[in-house]
């Protein structure tokens, strides 16, 4: 039965009814069978009750003259009854006065079913009592109201058994029957019932593999709980895909909202990029001329002017070339913006140590440890690369100016399965509630009179990381150091992929 | 001989002795002595009355004792005085009664003789004539004289044989139950 957990609810249904009808069946059978029985067993004891009344009826005067060859001839007439194994009239002192057995010398004879009175009735005329092998029945004689013997008569149950018999054979037949009727009448109702079930199942089954919801169920011919699960099935299908077809749809809108959204953004990028390498450009005129006409003014007049001016003067041409600094960097912001990328397998290490190089200047007088990890071989713009790699590197020679020694690290790192370079330092760093800050353009989180600098730097940088569809980071305390962290594309040596 | 437990006993006695015959088991045999011919015939005696019919106006009742007479020579003793003892008979109650001649037995049911003397028993008979009293005796050839039941032994079995027309005749009835335990039954008896 237990084996049957797995089997299709169609062989449930069948076995489910065979059990239902078999066991109710039994049941019946069993109990009818036991009360006939009980019947029977009830009928027998009459039965041998009414032959003790009579065989003690014909005895008692054989009893009182002493004649037992009468009480012979008595007990001799229940040879009509087969079932009668023996029979005994036994003295008022419970001797054994004549005896009758079926069948002379068979073991039922013996003295010890002869001669002495089991439990003969005290008080009582009668008593019986069911043995293995028959039913024994005790009745005294009376005669005028005065016990004068007792009876004791033995019947075997073949007639209960054969009854016994009979009414299993009859309760097997037709428990057999039965169960092959219950069989092929619930293999033939179960269609009804089952076979929507089951195409329910498989209709389950291949939407949830397919994902198609445009699948339903055949309808279930009745009208029960199965057709309702049927119905509510498929229309929860039609649900299903109503919602399905409706987040498509909102899903393509966006799409396009996202793209036309893009689309403008991109334009008015271009546009922004466009105005301020203009107004850089345009701007560059009128300060090459202050610059140049103070530069004049300091060599022709220098040396007339008195101390006041002369300083006024060179506040002048300070701030000029500030600002030559200023538009430089946006028109390399700008041109980062508008430049392609020339995309080649590059070697960061040489880059990184050309940086160096050229950072001798910035350096010299310094005392700083270079820690120069290994770099990889990526896909990148080689110049556009060098300018990141200059900027952060000179930004953590800026911020390590108080270090004394100052540690400056480059190396590359796996995180998540990606591949991150990095630059650490152990400067001044910045205080991580303003990072979101540091990589806009003109922000500066320190002040301009402790570490020079235009602002557009990081801006530069995150611009072409980004160009190169990667992304960067830092991650800092204040006077912890900090270290910057970039992505980009997966490393592929020796290919030029000039896009 | 005398007292309480005694004669009970005796009655004990009498009473098993019906079951000594060839079916008694050989234990019991060895365990009580042989009851006497006597003391059957006594028990006998108390169990007659059971199996016999007395005519409409004489029908045995509880008003009056149940009298078992024996006349002539009593072969008894006090052995049928303990087998009546305490038995009643359609709520008679059994009284031995000795009685001195035929004359003397208006009361009695049943008359047991003791002579064996074969005139002598003839004469009693014809002096009680159809009195409806029940003739007993163990004279050879009892029946044949007209008494009605006449004690035989067969072996060392004490049995009776019956003379059925002599009952009819003096209006009694007896039981075919009785007949039946009879050796034999005479139907045509003078």
């Amino acid at each position: 039965m237990i084996g049957i957990r797995n089997h299709s609810i169609r062989q449930k249904l069948t076995w489910m009814n065979m059990l239902v009808s078999g066991a109710a069946l039994l049941l019946a059978c069993t109990a009818f069978a036991g009360y006939e029985m009980e019947d029977f067993r009830v009928a027998l004891v009459r039965n041998l009750s009414i032959q003790a009344q009579i065989v003690g009826a014909n005895s008692a005067s054989a009893l009182l003259f002493n004649d037992p060859d009468s009480a012979r001839n008595t007990l001799a007439a229940l040879k009509a009854a087969p079932d009668i194994l023996f029979a005994g009239v036994y003295g008022a002192d419970g001797v054994a006065f004549a005896t009758y057995s079926r069948d002379r010398g068979a073991p039922l004879a013996t003295p010890e079913s002869v001669l002495p009175l089991p439990d003969a009735p005290a008080g009582r005329t009668e008593a019986h009592w069911f043995t293995m092998d028959g039913l024994v029945l005790v009745r005294a004689i009376e005669f005028q109201g005065k016990r004068i013997g007792t009876v004791k008569i033995q019947s075997g149950l073949t007639a209960l058994r054969d009854r016994l018999i009979g009414y299993a054979g009859i309760v097997s037949v037709v428990v057999l029957v039965s169960l092959l009727a219950a069989f092929v009448f619930s293999s033939i109702l179960q269609k009804a019932t089952a076979r929507p079930i089951v195409q329910l199942a498989e209709t389950a089954r291949a939407v949830s593999r397919e994902k198609t919801y445009s699948m339903r169920a055949p309808e279930a011919p009745n009208e029960d709980e199965i057709g309702v699960l049927t119905v509510a099935f498929n229309e929860m299908l039609g649900q299903i895909q109503e919602r399905d077809t409706a987040l498509q749809a909102a899903r393509d809108e966006l799409e396009q909202r996202v793209a036309r959204r893009t689309a403008q953004l991109e334009a008015v990028n271009r546009e922004l990029e466009s105005f301020t390498y203009s107004v850089a450009h345009d701007l560059r005129a009128p300060l090459r001329h202050i610059q140049g006409f103070s530069e004049a003014l300091e060599e022709d007049c220098g040396a007339r002017l008195d101390a006041d001016v002369r300083k006024y003067l060179n506040s002048i041409l300070e701030s000029t070339r500030r600002m030559d600094r200023l538009i430089n960097d946006l028109l390399g912001l700008a041109h980062v913006g508008r430049q392609e990328l020339h995309l080649r397998a590059t070697e960061l290490d040489s880059i990184c140590r050309d940086v160096v190089r050229d950072l001798a200047p910035e350096t010299q007088g310094r005392n700083i440890e270079w820690r120069l990890g290994h770099l990889p071989v990526v896909d990148c713009d080689p110049g556009l690369m060098k300018q990141v790699l200059y900027n952060l590197l000179a930004n953590a020679v800026k911020y390590t100016r108080p270090r004394d020694p100052a540690v400056i690290e480059t190396g590359q790192t796996t995180l998540e399965g990606e591949r991150v370079i990095f630059v650490r330092d152990n400067g001044v760093g910045f205080n991580m509630k303003y990072a979101h800050k540091l990589f806009g353009v003109f922000e500066r989180l320190h002040r301009r009179e402790d570490f020079e600098g235009t602002g557009v730097g990081l801006a530069t940088v995150q611009r072409i990381v980004h160009k190169h569809g990667g992304r960067i980071w830092a991650e800092a305390g204040v006077d912890r150091g900090a270290a910057f962290f970039f992505t980009v594309g997966s490393p592929v040596p020796g290919r030029n992929r000039d896009a | 001989m005398s007292g309480g437990p005694a004669s009970r006993a005796l009655h004990f006695l009498a009473a098993t002795a019906l079951f000594y015959g060839l079916n008694a088991g050989p234990n019991l045999r060895a365990q009580a002595p042989k009851p006497t011919e006597y003391e059957v015939q006594a028990a006998y005696l108390s169990n007659f009355g059971r199996f016999v019919e007395w005519p409409a106006g004489a029908k045995v009742t509880g008003s009056e004792p149940f009298n078992v007479c024996v006349l002539g020579p009593d072969p008894f003793g006090l052995l049928l005085d303990a087998a009546l003892k305490g038995e009643t008979i359609f709520g008679a109650p059994m009284v031995a009664k000795r009685v001195a001649g035929p004359e003397d037995t208006s009361g009695c049911r049943i008359l047991y003789i003791g002579s064996s003397k074969s005139e002598r028993v003839k004469a009693i008979l014809a002096s009680l004539g159809t009195a409806g009293i029940l003739t007993v005796s163990d004279a050879p050839g009892f029946t044949k004289l007209g008494g009605m039941i006449q004690f035989v032994l067969e072996g060392d079995r004490v049995r009776f044989e019956i003379n059925l027309s002599a009952a009819q005749r003096s209006g009694l009835i007896m039981s075919s139950e009785l007949l039946k335990v009879a050796t034999a039954v005479r139907r045509t008896g003078q």
